[in-house]
């Protein structure tokens, strides 16, 4: 069965550049492009890894990363954050509140991928 | 653990790119605003690129070196004002985002070139900006041709340039490239103690070339080039408002 994603980014870019990295993979690809979009996802959805920006509209990454953790039951799903901001701020906030992984734009897809494939069982979808 | 200590432990696990030590040390001095011209001097001076790119600033309608007037760190430092120096600190972090987010999103070798020797956009054209807000105000521009533009955008979306026909795709693409090198250059500021926050980018096709520069601020402008792609940037920052 394939592994859901939910990918959470204001930019459409950055959703299809995910959803181009996971295209060999047996994945499920949600999307949400702000905070609030993406609580609403994860709750319905369940998705088993989350892929999170920071800085959106309406709710950013940080505000949607805290609501997750007080959610008993979302709380579990592991979160790589993906964000141009590295500031110190920034990611002691981010790390304390407890994310699995993060990675700074620009990425590579395949730092993408082995990030993910630490988080789940990624698997190559069988050749068509 | 300071917060410090454990920022470096995080920034190892996470595997962040390590930090410009010059830059981080002249835009903290810079944000203390009670740093003499010497301190500031000595970073500089141990930064040869930074003091290449000074001494032209000081010295704007010289052809070349031996023509230069002003010839020294400090002697530039107090005709330009220390302002403009962190303009042009800042503009290397915000250019080494520029190149790594090209080689990483479109495995192209971008190179920094001067900027009067790259040919000249005319007309209408793809410009992309991003303000930034708080301890520091200021302006990132990106300026490319709009054939420019659409190829950039079809190389990141792994699309052919005749795919990427609609402009609203190639806007959104142009404003992430936009938003990931004033992101990372945002970090710095930050970490150096000059706090702000990025507006949204916008990105327009317009023929307009004038880069406004409010009062007080300095600017900073680059160039760039990989292949036939030509990129140019600008920078205006004034480092020392209140929030």
């Amino acid at each position: 069965m394939a592994i859901k994603i939910l990918s959470v980014d204001d930019s459409r870019t950055i959703r299809l550049i995910v959803g181009k990295a996971f295209r060999p993979y047996d994945v499920q690809l949600c999307e949400a492009a702000n905070g609030e979009e993406g609580l609403a996802v994860a709750a319905r959805e369940k998705p088993e890894l989350i892929i999170l920006d920071v800085t959106m509209p309406v709710m950013d990454g940080v505000t949607m990363l805290t609501k997750l953790k007080e959610d008993a039951d979302l709380k579990g799903i592991p979160v790589i954050m993906l964000t141009a901001e590295s500031g110190r701020e920034n990611v002691l906030q981010i790390a304390k509140l407890g994310v699995r992984d993060y990675l700074v734009k620009p990425f590579k897809e395949d730092q993408l991928i082995e990030k993910a494939g630490r988080c789940v069982n990624l698997q190559k979808k069988p050749a068509a | 653990m300071s917060d410090a200590v454990n920022y470096q432990d995080l920034a190892r696990k996470y595997g962040f790119a390590p930090k410009l030590e010059s830059a981080s040390r002249l835009t903290q001095l810079v944000a203390r605003q009670d740093a003499d011209v010497d301190e500031i001097a000595k970073v500089i001076n141990k930064d040869p690129s930074l003091k290449t790119r000074l001494l032209r600033a000081a010295n704007p309608d010289a052809e070349n070196e031996a023509e230069y007037s002003v010839e020294t760190v400090e002697d530039a430092l107090i005709r330009n004002g220390v302002g403009c120096a962190m303009v042009l600190a800042m503009g290397t972090p915000l250019a080494m985002a520029l190149i790594k987010a090209f080689q990483t999103m479109l495995s192209l070798n971008l190179e920094s070139i001067d900027r009067h020797q790259a040919m000249p956009i005319d007309g209408e054209h793809m410009l992309g900006t991003i303000g930034f807000n708080g301890k520091v105000v200021g302006s990132v521009y990106l300026r490319m041709s709009i054939e420019d533009a659409r190829n950039v955008a079809a190389t990141i979306l792994g699309l052919s340039a005749g795919e990427m026909q609609d402009t609203s795709e190639i806007r959104d693409v142009i404003g992430e490239l936009l938003n990931i090198m004033t992101g990372n250059f945002k970090s710095n500021l930050c970490d150096a103690g000059l706090e702000c926050k990025l507006e949204p980018p916008d990105v327009k096709v317009t023929s307009d070339l004038e880069t406004p520069v409010a009062r007080g601020s300095g600017l900073e402008r680059m160039a760039f080039k990989a292949g036939k792609i030509q990129l140019f940037v600008d920078v205006t920052a004034n480092p020392w408002m209140d929030d």
